[in-house]
C-alpha cells in the first residue's frame, strides 16, 4: 500500500517515473546460538528508465520501534553515578541506511524528512519531566543517537550497493550482532537528480531459534522452573568435577 | 568462534569465557578462596551487563562449592549444625539481596552499587590481609611469637539461648550464626560471591570456630545460600545465563586442578600477600572506574 502511494506520488511529480522490484534472499533471519551478526542480501530491478546505473539509491533497514531509557552521568562527590531515567521512544531498535553517495547529495532535505531517510530525522521523543525541561530533549536525542550509532545499532554506509548487468543491483548488508528480534521494513528508494523517482519496500524477520531461543523462553516464560533447572544443572556440574578430579 | 548467550544477549567467544574461569579457578584453587569475587568484576570488564554476570556467577559458585564441600563431608570437617542455622539466616538474607537488588536494577543504579560494595569489601578485606602477612614475613625469625588467647566478644556469650555446638566445640546463641549468615546471604545476593572470603575470618574471629571446620562449613553454607540465590535470581530478575555460567564452571574447574597445585609450592604467608595484592589491585580498577570520567556521560538502556 505504502508502495503504491509512493509509486503514485512519484509519478504524479516525475515524468521519468522508474519501476523497481525488490527481494531478500532471507526473509528471516535466526538469532541462535552461534549468531554474531548476519549478512543481509538485497536484490532488485529498476525497469522503465534508460540508464539504471546512473540513478542514486538509498536503503533503508529499520528495526522493531522500543522504547530505550537514558541516564546522564552526574558527578557524586568522588564518584559518578547516573542520573534519573528519561524514556526515549518508541524509536526504531536499528536503524540502518546503504546509498550509493552520501545522502546529503542525494536527497533535498525536505525529502529526507518525510521519508526519514537519515537517523537525524525519525521521530524519537523524549519523556519531558521536573528534573529534564524541554530544552534537554535535544541533549538526550543526540545523546541517544551517538550511543545507537557507537554499539552499531545506527549507521549509514555508503558501500553495499552495487549495480549489476542492465537493470539488476544488489545491497549486501550487515545486521550487527546486537540487533534486536522482531519485525522490519526494508525500503530502497531511488533518486534522480534530487528527485524521488521510484521506492519499494519488503518485509524481513528477526527471530530466535534455536537452543538460544529454548532458553531464552524457558527463562522468560517460567522463571521459576528454570530457576530449579539452573541450580539442579549446578549441583550436578559440581559433583561432575569432583567425581572427574577424585585422586 | 562465538557463542550467542541467552539471557546476556550477547555475542561472546566461549573460549576466552572458558579462559576466564580457568585464569580465576587457578587462583581460587591456589588460595582456597571461591573467587566469586574476581569473577564477577571480571565478567563486568568483559562488557556482560552487571546484572547477569551477578546472577549467571552463582552458578559457578554453587558448582565449584558442591565439589568442595564433597571433600570436606568426607574428611568430617564440616559442623552441620552451625551451618544449618548459617543457612537458615542466609535463606533470609539472600532474599533480601534479591529484593534489593531488583529495586537497585529498576532505579538504574546497579552497577553504582556493585562497584562501590566490592570497592568497600575487596579494599577492607585486602588492606587487612596485607598488613598481617607483611608483619608475619617480617617477623617470621622471631620464634617468641606471642600466643595470642582467642576468646569470643563479651557481647557473643550474652545472646541468649546458648546450646552446644558439638563438632566446633562451642556453647554459644544460635542468634549469632543466624546473623551472620543472614549478612553474608544479603551481600552475596547483591555482589554475586559466595562470601567465604567474609565468612571464613568471621568464623575464626567471631565465633572462634576451630580452623579445620571452618572452611567445610562456609562450604556447607554457600551451596545452599547460593543456590537459593540463583533461583531467586532466575525467578525474579531473569538474569541467570545458564550457559555462561556452565562455561565458568569449566574453565574454573580446570584451572582449580593446577591452581591447588601451584599453592603447594608457596608459603602460606607469601601466598596471603599475593592474594592480598590481587584482591586490591581489583578493588583498585573498580575504585578507578567509579571515578574517572566515563566514556561516555549517557548510560541508553535497552527495551523494558
Amino acid at each position: 500500500m505504502r508502495t503504491l502511494l509512493l509509486a503514485l506520488c512519484a509519478l504524479a511529480t516525475n515524468a521519468a517515473a522508474a519501476d523497481i522490484e525488490i527481494a531478500l534472499t532471507d526473509e528471516l533471519v535466526e538469532v541462535d546460538a552461534g549468531f554474531a551478526g548476519a549478512r543481509l542480501l538485497l536484490f532488485g530491478a529498476i525497469t522503465g528508465v534508460d540508464d539504471p546505473q546512473t540513478l542514486d539509491m538509498i536503503s533503508v533497514i529499520r528495526g522493531p520501534d522500543a522504547r530505550f531509557k537514558i541516564r546522564q552521568m552526574q558527578k557524586n562527590n568522588l564518584i559518578w553515578t547516573p542520573g534519573p531515567a528519561h524514556t526515549v521512544g518508541p524509536a526504531p531498535g536499528l536503524y540502518l541506511t546503504y546509498s550509493t553517495r552520501p545522502v546529503d547529495d542525494i536527497a533535498p532535505l525536505p525529502l529526507q524528512a518525510e521519508y526519514r531517510l537519515d537517523a537525524d530525522y525519525i521521530d524519537i521523543p523524549i519523556e519531558n519531566h521536573v528534573a529534564a525541561p524541554a530544552e534537554k530533549a535535544g541533549l538526550f536525542r543526540n545523546a541517544f543517537l551517538s550511543e545507537a550509532e557507537a554499539i552499531g545499532l545506527y549507521h549509514a554506509s555508503t558501500q553495499g550497493v552495487a549495480f549489476k548487468t542492465g537493470a539488476l543491483f544488489t545491497i549486501d548488508a550487515r545486521l550487527p550482532a546486537n540487533t534486536p528480534v522482531g519485525e522490519y521494513d526494508v525500503a530502497v528508494y531511488l533518486f534522480r537528480n534530487g528527485e524521488m523517482i521510484g521506492s519499494d519496500v519488503t518485509a524481513l524477520a528477526v527471530n530466535r531459534a534455536g537452543l538460544e531461543r529454548r532458553i531464552y523462553d524457558f527463562a522468560h516464560s517460567k522463571p521459576i522452573s528454570y530457576g530449579i533447572f539452573c541450580v539442579v544443572l549446578s549441583l550436578l556440574a559440581g559433583w561432575i568435577a569432583s567425581l572427574a578430579f577424585r585422586k | 568462534m562465538q557463542l550467542y548467550l541467552p539471557i546476556a544477549e550477547m555475542p561472546v567467544d566461549p573460549f576466552v569465557v572458558i579462559a576466564m574461569g580457568a585464569a580465576v579457578g587457578f587462583l581460587s584453587g591456589m588460595f582456597g578462596v571461591g573467587g566469586g569475587f574476581l569473577m564477577t568484576p571480571l565478567l563486568i570488564f568483559y562488557g556482560i551487563p552487571p546484572a547477569v554476570a551477578v546472577g549467571s556467577e552463582t552458578v559457578q559458585i554453587t558448582a565449584s562449592s558442591v565439589s568442595g564441600a564433597l571433600g570436606h563431608i568426607k574428611r568430617k570437617t564440616v559442623d552441620f549444625q552451625m551451618g544449618g542455622f548459617l543457612v537458615a539466616g542466609g535463606a533470609v538474607g539472600s532474599a533480601i539481596g534479591v529484593f534489593l537488588f531488583r529495586a537497585f536494577l529498576k532505579t538504574g543504579q546497579i552497577e553504582t552499587v556493585i562497584s562501590v560494595s566490592y570497592v568497600v569489601f575487596l579494599g577492607a578485606i585486602g588492606g587487612l590481609m596485607l598488613t598481617e602477612s607483611v608483619r608475619t614475613l617480617f617477623r617470621s625469625t622471631d620464634t617468641k611469637r606471642p600466643v595470642r588467647k582467642r576468646r569470643s566478644p563479651a557481647w557473643l556469650a550474652a545472646l541468649p539461648f546458648p546450646m552446644r555446638f558439638r563438632t566446633s566445640g562451642l556453647y554459644i546463641s544460635p542468634l549469632s550464626p543466624i546473623a551472620l549468615g543472614f549478612l553474608i546471604g544479603m551481600i552475596g545476593a547483591v555482589m554475586g560471591v559466595g562470601g567465604g572470603f567474609i565468612m571464613v575470618p568471621a568464623m575464626l574471629y567471631i565465633l572462634n570456630m576451630p580452623t579445620n571446620v571452618v572452611v567445610g562449613t562456609s562450604l556447607f553454607h554457600i551451596i545452599f545460600v547460593t543456590a537459593i540465590t540463583t533461583l531467586l535470581h532466575a525467578a525474579a530478575n531473569q538474569t541467570v545465563d545458564i550457559a555462561l555460567g556452565l562455561l565458568l564452571v569449566f574453565g574454573g574447574v580446570i584451572g582449580a586442578q593446577f591452581g591447588v597445585r601451584a599453592g603447594m609450592k608457596l608459603k602460606g604467608e607469601q601466598l596471603r600477600a599475593l592474594l592480598a595484592l590481587i584482591v586490591l589491585a581489583v578493588c583498585a580498577r573498580l575504585l578507578i572506574g567509579l571515578a574517572l570520567p566515563p566514556a561516555s556521560f549517557f548510560i541508553v538502556e535497552g527495551a523494558q
